[in-house]
């Protein structure tokens, strides 16, 4: 490829990651050194909104439950994800169409998948999940006002809308496993729990991974569906990061975006720290390529 | 049995159809073709101007906001509106506000914030414009005390389109049954409330919007104006949060929680009406603005049954346990367009026509429009407006309503004792005062 054409070809993409990712990047970094309201020039403040930040113990239940969170789902799609993957690839001609109807939810937006998730729940508007609870156990669940149960609903719906990503990519994986390892582990008389462990699954490792990274980037930033599904968050201890850098930085036209900046980059800081082990398993990977 | 796999085809056109209506219904942008049309007589323009308009949704804003839209859009006038939640209103607002330029043209402002806004000099005073077309658009049969609401400093800077005022939505049927009278003091409430639990059939019969993120600071605000009682001594400048009644507020409204549903602290106005629709509340108390939507029977079957009253008084004194907000139309000091065509199109909104047409959902800013033969909740709305606590117009309102929210919810879920909430709240107070200190 001639130098020009490298050029051509590299300067959109240079440009357009400049002008989206570096820049507010930059400003992210910026404002979070400086006092700064809507329209005004920002006054450098030094470390202060850090400081304002870290000694808030709201910050610091904030990242305990959006950890917890992303622990969780990214665990209960990688194994649901995987055992739905290897039952609709298993499919015949309803492939298709069983995959076009699993894929609605993702492509629900969060606030209203989470509206419509929150009514299963609460009396108020049918609560046929409520109801049935209650049937069966006798007890009346505070969804909405207790800590852990909110926390399971929130869970759930996550679950809900990220597992068809999880299950689709996971599909590719599957469907680039080769036959003739397949065809030997029959041979050898492995079970079909073997196959999966020693077989297909080591195979998949990179998949795996790159839903875990995805996934754990994508819970890490939970906000919309907390409006629906916590309306009570900040009592119960169930407001994420991003939700808290909400309440504090903008809610009932608050201006803080000094402090907004700052929370961003600490939480900028714990998604590189959590995906670091994936991150370097699959550096490794492509080394020993 | 059916084939799985025509079951399977059948159940993914079906969702595919309904996501598609579904998505067909949603972001419509055009305001409602029924709205009313009224003389909008702007001149017109030089050059084409476009007019952006920034108002919430809600049954009692959307007539004023469709009649001008509607009305004031024409040739070389084009008016856009982008429907938008009360939240983000909010945001929008102070975003727009901010700088040498906005994005909108008339905002929606309402009592709580004109203070605010007004004395940073962001909101255009409107006393000149009023006094230019007061004949052509009969400004002066405005209520007074609405256009006081909207006024900081002695200067107008909204022009007021339709109060909101606390009123009692009740069961008649039930308290009927029971041989009641609808409660005119929370020890009533609590009262008849207890007969409503004991009869067995509603278990939660009181229903308050006690949103622990929005709703629930309004409501101790209420608590509060009805045992007389300011957030701020204005003229020593110091918070009451420190008096006994900022305790007895919290204690009263702690007081109604066994009548009301566990979760109550997650239900705003719209769950509270959803309560009422199901029958699974027999008492309620929200903004006038709400009740037009329980008397429609395509709502509730219990909506002939409804009626309504002032608000009780939390301790028996003649303030109820209210809050009057009065909403109007404002002109930011940033606009680009001519400010006297600006106020045209508000005046047009809030003319008698537009008025006339927004009752039975509102309750317009204009004298004698509301009659008990024009609105079903018109006398509650009328007793109720008369009774309210007074308004509080000052800068730092708003910001310790706010700030103070979180503290509110604390006390009243219990997570937070009584007097350690009230010192917490007496502390952000002060911290706010101080900055508005002379």
């Amino acid at each position: 490829m001639r130098r020009r054409e490298f050029l051509a070809l590299v300067t959109p993409s240079v440009l357009v990651m400049g002008g989206l990712l570096v820049l507010p990047l930059h400003r992210t970094l910026e404002w979070s050194l400086e006092r700064v309201n809507y329209g005004e020039a920002g006054t450098f403040v030094g470390l202060a909104n850090y400081g304002a930040a870290l000694s808030d113990p709201r910050l610091g239940q904030a990242v305990l439950f959006t950890v917890g969170l992303t622990l969780a789902v990214t665990a209960a799609l990688i194994v649901g994800g995987y055992l739905l993957a290897v039952m609709v690839n298993g499919l015949g001609r309803s492939k298709p169409w069983v995959l076009g109807i699993l894929l609605i939810s993702y492509v629900i937006p969060h606030v209203v998948g989470g509206a419509m998730f929150s009514w299963l729940f609460d009396a108020n508007f049918g609560g046929v999940v409520n109801h049935l609870v209650t049937l069966v156990t006798g007890q009346d669940v505070l969804w909405f006002t207790d800590p852990w149960p909110n926390r399971v609903i929130v869970a759930l719906n996550t679950i809900w809308f990220m597992l068809p990503f999880a299950m689709l990519v996971i599909i590719a994986g599957l469907q680039g496993v080769p036959g003739e390892l397949l065809e030997a582990a029959r041979i050898d008389g492995a079970s079909a729990v073997r196959t999966h462990w020693s077989v297909i699954i080591p195979s998949i490792r990179g998949v795996l991974g790159f839903v875990a990274i995805i996934s754990i980037m994508d819970i890490l930033r939970t906000f919309d569906q907390l409006v629906a599904l916590s309306p009570q968050a900040v009592q119960l201890g169930n407001e994420s990061i991003m939700l808290y850098i909400f309440n504090v930085a903008f809610q009932d036209g608050g201006q803080q975006l000094g402090l907004g900046s700052a929370v961003n980059v600490l939480l900028i800081l714990l998604i590189v720290l959590m995906l670091f082990p994936f991150i370097r398993g699959i550096a490794k990977e492509a080394r020993q390529a | 049995m059916p084939n799985p796999t025509t079951v399977l085809r059948a159940t993914a056109v079906a969702l595919a159809v309904a996501l598609a209506v579904t998505a067909c219904g949603a972001g419509s942008r055009t305001a409602a073709q029924s709205a009313t049309q009224v003389a909008c007589d702007i001149p017109a323009p030089p050059q084409p101007v476009t007019v952006n308009v920034l108002a919430y949704n809600s049954s009692a804003i959307d007539p004023f906001t469709n009649t001008m839209v509607k009305s004031c859009t024409k040739s070389g006038v084009t008016l856009n509106h982008e429907p938008i939640d009360f939240g983000g209103q909010v945001q929008k607002t102070t975003a727009t506000l901010a700088g040498d330029s906005g994005t909108y043209d008339i905002v929606e402002t309402y009592s709580y914030v004109v203070p605010q806004y007004a004395s940073q000099q962001k909101l255009q005073p409107l006393d000149d414009l009023v006094a230019e077309f007061d004949q052509e658009y009969a400004l002066s049969d405005i209520n007074a005390d609405m256009r006081k609401a909207l006024s900081y400093d002695g200067k107008l800077y909204g022009l007021p389109m339709q109060a909101q005022m606390y009123v009692m939505a009740y069961r008649k049927d039930v308290l009927d049954a029971l041989g009641v009278a609808p409660p005119t003091t929370f020890a009533e409430l609590r009262d008849v409330a207890a007969k409503i639990q004991q009869a067995g059939e509603i278990e939660y019969p009181v229903a308050l919007p006690l949103l622990a993120s929005a709703d629930i600071s309004t409501a101790y605000d209420a608590a509060l104006g009805s045992l007389g009682v300011d957030y701020v001594d204005a003229t020593a400048m110091r918070p009451n949060f420190d008096r006994p009644e900022a305790a007895k507020a919290f204690e009263e409204l702690r007081s109604l929680l066994p009548f009301m549903d566990p979760e109550v602290t997650t239900f705003d106005q719209p769950r509270v009406q959803q309560q009422m629709y199901n029958g699974s509340a027999a008492i309620a108390i929200m903004f006038s603005g709400r009740m037009n939507d329980l008397s429609q029977p395509t709502n509730s079957r219990f909506a002939t049954q409804f009626a309504f009253a002032p608000p009780p008084s939390v301790a028996g004194g003649d303030t109820l346990y209210n809050v009057l907000s009065v909403d109007g139309w404002s002109i930011p000091t940033n606009t680009k367009v001519d400010k006297a065509l600006l106020f045209e199109m508000i005046a047009s909104a809030v003319s008698v026509d537009a008025s006339r047409a927004s009752v039975p959902a509102a309750f317009p800013a204009r004298e004698g429009i509301v009659t008990p033969e024009s609105s079903p909740y018109a006398a509650a709305a009328q007793q109720s407006i008369g009774k309210a606590p007074p308004a509080e117009p000052y800068p730092w309102t708003a910001r310790i309503g706010n700030d103070t929210r979180s503290v509110v919810a604390d006390v009243i879920t219990g997570a937070v004792p009584v007097a350690e909430g009230t010192a917490r709240m007496q502390e952000i107070a002060t911290e706010i005062l101080a900055e508005y200190q002379p």
